[in-house]
């Protein structure tokens, strides 16, 4: 499954590496971490280390994966 | 003890000097009528200072004042861990109150129970204990919330819980806040308000800092106290102060980010290199840390940092361990795993050495895996097993069987072979089979496929195959399978193998145990004995010796289970640890000694064992002998006629019970029925046969034969014509089933019995032959009074069988009286008062501090008042064994039921 993971500030993409494939972009005092995420529990355990830099969650957005080429 | 403690987890932190007092967040805390108090909010805002803080004030104004910590961390997640640090905590700082629930939950028993036993201690506390835990969030979890919302739910008013997280706990606060019971914490009352900003730089920095410089920190940080912390260390000692600050409030960068980045820049390179080469460490000591970063001078760097206030948490008192911050950790964790990955595994190669070379096999092998050394993991696994499997540390190779990935166990057959005896050690008995069959087919490789760290367990590998396929049968209700393939283990073991030496012939003694086969059961107890002794596993051994004297005992030799005791008890006795205390085990033999004098009839040598027994305190016994001791006692206060007291102990004996591996051959409900037949009570006895579905035509089984004897006994107890011909019947038959199983023991009573409902001498002649050599007497006792005629007859026409005449004696009182327990409480030196006994009996119930208040129409306090003078005047600290202490000085007795009971004879049991 893909996740967009929308949270408030912004996180430099050096921390891609703590989310563990994730994408990082920053836009408008917001950062949006969006990839593949294998399943719930992976989910949970991003959230949670989001939780601990104590950056505020705005949205959860679960995606449609790419169709593949 | 399953669980290695880390004492740092239940050390309170202390908070440093130099702290901005926030009166504010005192006051939220002390409110009263709160049972529960939520410090919830995100990581970095300041909430273990603030209760650590808050807590040193409280107990500076109150020495007295017992506070248990416990720093909760991933690990805790498991209940055998969390239920550990929780309850050792509260027994440290009120001593005896986690004991008891300890052992239960040691023993295996179910959350429900263990938590009801601390409750119930804790809820006639004298004192008040406050309990915080820390970093809650880390261990929640399905696992442990049903146990602690239990605690929560019944939470006595003497326990104060204070809960630190950053997730609020699935708990249910929405009802507490309700009531007024829950008191809570959150970021917005953490958060540094205008002035606690000003009074906090001001202190941190050394500066005066303007009015709108002080806002425009207070606004970007917007008080958290993390980011602020970092903002006052980048300003310590800067020049341009405004031109920072303007910099910092117009950056949108990640506030920790950005402000560690600004602190490790003003840093020493000395000092950056440290703490990048030591974030990957969750726990940090001077050496460890000079080996990580190949340097010296760790111990001095991390004294350094805590004064300097830059990151460290001390763990301890004495300036040993520390810890990172959280954020502060993960910032630095981000630089490492942007660089490329050879440095860091470096790092974590490094750790994993140090932490082998002190032995701490757990963290060496995650550290290997975290640097990508699976196969020095593996190794590091491979020889720490032994040790482990010694300091019965099984959970962590438990953990290792879920931790290291398959390719590396498919060629090792030693470390797996470890592993399973972890996942059975733990009744992890899912996954066990296929390992074995992987094991099998490793073993059949040629010898150059296969990696072998330990080669002097290679050839113990078949044998331990065998008894891992006996344990699972075993397990599996095959008991039959399991006596053959523990046998061949036996068969199969090398010399040098102590573990299946001792191992096999327990499994197979337990299967023929519950296959009804005493002689082979007994035998192989034997060299599981043996076997356990040269393996220097003493307490083990005393196990093994009490299940050796109870079939010893069944098989009716009486003079043999002495025999084994006495030769456990000295065991024992050179065994002894130095520095004080006596082996885990000797109140069993002690207790169970008491049984044997018991048997004999005497009842003073019976009394002054069990009173010996009890002396040597809770740690000196097993699992089950709080629930023994107390069917001990009952049947002493039965003998001395006092049934209501019996009774009450024989709930009690239920309520403590803890199961074993040994079949439940004796259970408590049939002695109670015992109780209940001999005091008349026969609707109460009929009901118990009911309730367990026991009849006189049921198939028998030696597994039920002590419940189908005690039915017995309460058919002739019955005397009418049918129930009488049941007797008969069902004794018949008992009668053949125990000579086919050689228990003598159990034949002695049937014989008494029919002899009793037949009026029949033969049987009691042959009874009174089976019974002299070892002296069995209470045993026709139990019988009941019908058996005295026959007695009397027997007597007079066999003038030669002094035994006989011994045990007519018994039977009618006539004999010299067997010194009943010293009653009453000349042994006090300050005895308990009428209202202090009263609370006392109510101790030994199963009510709760209010409860018992209102029995007694007292406030709790009185309760309480009475509880601390009852505990000082017994010299004891807990409930349970002030109850004991009560019942051995024969103080919960009470005078009236001795006399009804008296005329009932000795007829007891």
């Amino acid at each position: 499954m893909d996740y967009e993971i929308r949270i408030e500030g912004h996180l430099d993409p050096r921390w891609e590496g703590w989310f563990d494939g994730m994408t990082l972009s920053a836009r408008a005092g917001e950062t949006l971490i969006s990839g593949p995420v294998s399943d719930q529990a992976a989910l949970h355990g991003l959230l949670a280390r989001l939780r601990d830099l104590g950056l505020p969650l705005l949205s959860v957005t679960r995606v449609a994966p790419e169709q593949s080429a | 003890m399953p669980v290695a403690l880390v004492e740092t987890k239940l050390f309170r932190p202390r908070p440093r000097a130099g702290l901005v007092p926030r009166p504010r967040l005192a006051a939220l805390l002390d409110a009263e009528g709160s049972r529960l108090t939520l410090v919830s909010a995100p990581a970095g805002f300041g909430k273990t200072t603030t209760v650590a803080a808050w807590l040193s004030t409280a107990a500076a104004a109150d020495p007295d004042r017992r506070i248990a910590w416990v720093s909760l961390d991933a690990d805790d997640g498991r209940p055998e861990a969390f239920w550990t640090y929780v309850l050792t905590a509260l027994d440290r700082v009120a001593p005896g109150t986690g004991s008891a629930a300890l052992a239960m939950h040691w023993a295996g028993q179910p959350v429900e129970a263990v938590v009801a036993t601390v409750l119930n201690e804790l809820s006639v506390l004298p004192d008040d204990v406050t309990l915080v835990l820390d970093d809650y969030h880390a261990a929640e979890g399905p696992a442990i919330q049903a146990g602690l919302a239990l605690l929560v739910e019944r939470l006595p008013p003497q326990l104060r819980l204070v809960i630190i997280t950053r997730a609020d706990p699935a708990l249910p606060l929405a009802r507490l806040r309700a009531r007024g019971e829950l008191t809570e914490v959150r970021a917005g009352d953490l958060r540094f308000t205008g002035e606690e900003t000003t009074a906090y730089l001001s202190e941190v920095t050394g500066l005066e800092l303007a009015a709108a410089d002080v806002a425009a920190l207070g606004a970007r940080t917007e008080g958290w106290i993390a980011s602020l912390q970092l903002a006052a260390l980048s300003l310590r000692g800067r020049e341009d102060v405004s031109a920072f600050i303007a910099g910092f409030a117009g950056d949108d960068r990640y506030i920790v980010d950005y402000l560690v980045e600004e602190v490790l820049d003003q840093q020493p390179a000395q000092v950056r290199d440290f703490l990048v080469g030591t974030a990957i460490l969750d726990r940090l000591t001077g050496s460890l840390c000079d080996a990580v970063t190949e340097s010296a001078g760790g111990a001095r760097m991390l004294e350094t940092l805590e004064r300097r206030n830059l990151f460290v948490v001390p763990l301890d008192d004495r300036r040993r361990w520390y810890r990172y911050h959280h954020l502060f950790a993960d910032v630095l964790r981000t630089h490492l795993v942007a660089e490329p990955q050879g440095p860091v595994a470096g790092l974590h190669r490094r750790a994993s050495e140090w932490y082998a070379a002190e032995g701490e096999s757990a963290l060496a092998v995650r550290h290997a895996l975290a640097a990508g050394d699976v196969e020095r993991a593996a190794e590091l696994a491979e020889l720490a097993m032994p040790a482990l499997g010694r300091e019965r540390r099984e959970a962590v190779i438990r953990q290792w069987a879920q931790e290291l990935p398959e390719e590396v166990v498919a060629n090792r057959p030693v470390l797996a072979i470890g592993l399973v005896g972890g996942l059975m050690s733990s009744n992890d008995f899912g996954d066990v089979e296929r390992r074995l069959v992987d094991i099998e087919r490793q073993l059949a490789l040629p010898e150059g496929e296969l990696v072998v760290a330990d080669p002097a367990e290679l050839p113990r590998i078949p044998a331990a195959l065998e008894m891992y396929r006996s344990a699972l049968a075993l397990n599996a209700g095959d008991p039959v399978t399991a006596i053959r393939r523990a046998d061949r283990a036996l068969e199969m073991a090398v010399d040098d193998d102590p573990l299946v030496r001792a191992a096999a012939p327990a499994l197979s003694g337990l299967a023929s145990w519950a296959l009804g086969d005493l002689n082979a059961a007994h035998a192989s107890y034997l060299v599981a004995i043996e076997g356990l002794h040269r393996a220097d596993r003493i307490a083990d051994v005393l196990g093994c010796s009490l299940a050796l004297a109870d079939m010893e005992l069944t098989l009716g030799r009486l003079g043999d289970g002495r025999d084994t005791l006495e030769r456990g008890l000295d065991l024992a006795e050179r065994h002894r640890p130095d520095g004080g205390g006596v082996v885990r085990g000797t109140a069993d033999m002690l207790v169970a000694l008491s049984r044997c004098a018991w048997h004999r009839n005497d009842l003073a040598a019976s009394a002054e064992l069990l009173s010996r027994s009890e002396d040597l305190g809770e740690d000196a016994g097993l699992a089950q002998n709080p629930y023994r001791w107390r069917v001990a006692m009952a049947r002493l206060r039965a003998a001395a006629g006092d049934l209501a007291t019996a009774l009450e102990l024989l709930d009690e004996a239920e309520r403590v019970y803890v199961g074993d591996y040994s079949p439940p051959v004796h259970p408590v409900h049939a002695t109670r029925a015992r109780v209940l037949v001999a005091s008349g009570d026969l609707d109460g006895a009929q009901q118990w046969a009911s309730e367990h579905g026991l009849r006189a035509d049921d198939q028998l089984s030696y597994l039920r034969e002590y419940e189908h004897v005690t039915l017995a006994r309460l058919l002739l107890a019955q005397e009418t014509p049918a129930a009488l011909e049941d007797a008969r019947g069902l004794l018949d038959r008992l009668l053949r089933a125990a000579e086919d199983g050689d228990r003598t023991g159990s034949l002695i009573e049937i014989l008494a019995l029919q002899a009793a409902a037949g009026r029949d001498v033969a049987a009691l002649d042959r009874a009174l032959s089976l019974a002299e050599p070892d002296g069995w007497v209470r045993v026709f006792l139990g019988a009941g009074p019908a058996l005295v005629p026959v007695l009397q007859r027997f007597v007079r026409e066999r003038p030669d069988r002094a035994f006989a005449r011994r045990v007519l004696e018994a039977a009618t009182g006539t004999g010299t009286p067997s010194a009943a327990p010293a009653r009453g409480q000349h042994q006090l030196v300050d005895p308990l008062s009428e209202r202090e006994i009263d609370v006392l009996r109510l101790l030994a119930s199963e009510l709760d501090g209010p409860d018992i208040a209102r029995h007694l129409v007292v406030s709790l306090n009185t309760v309480r008042t009475h509880t601390k003078h009852i505990y000082a005047k017994l010299g004891v600290n807990n409930r349970r064994a002030a109850v004991s202490r009560g019942h051995q000085l024969g103080v919960l007795s009470a005078g009236r039921w001795a006399d009804q009971g008296h005329h009932l004879g000795h007829h007891m049991l």
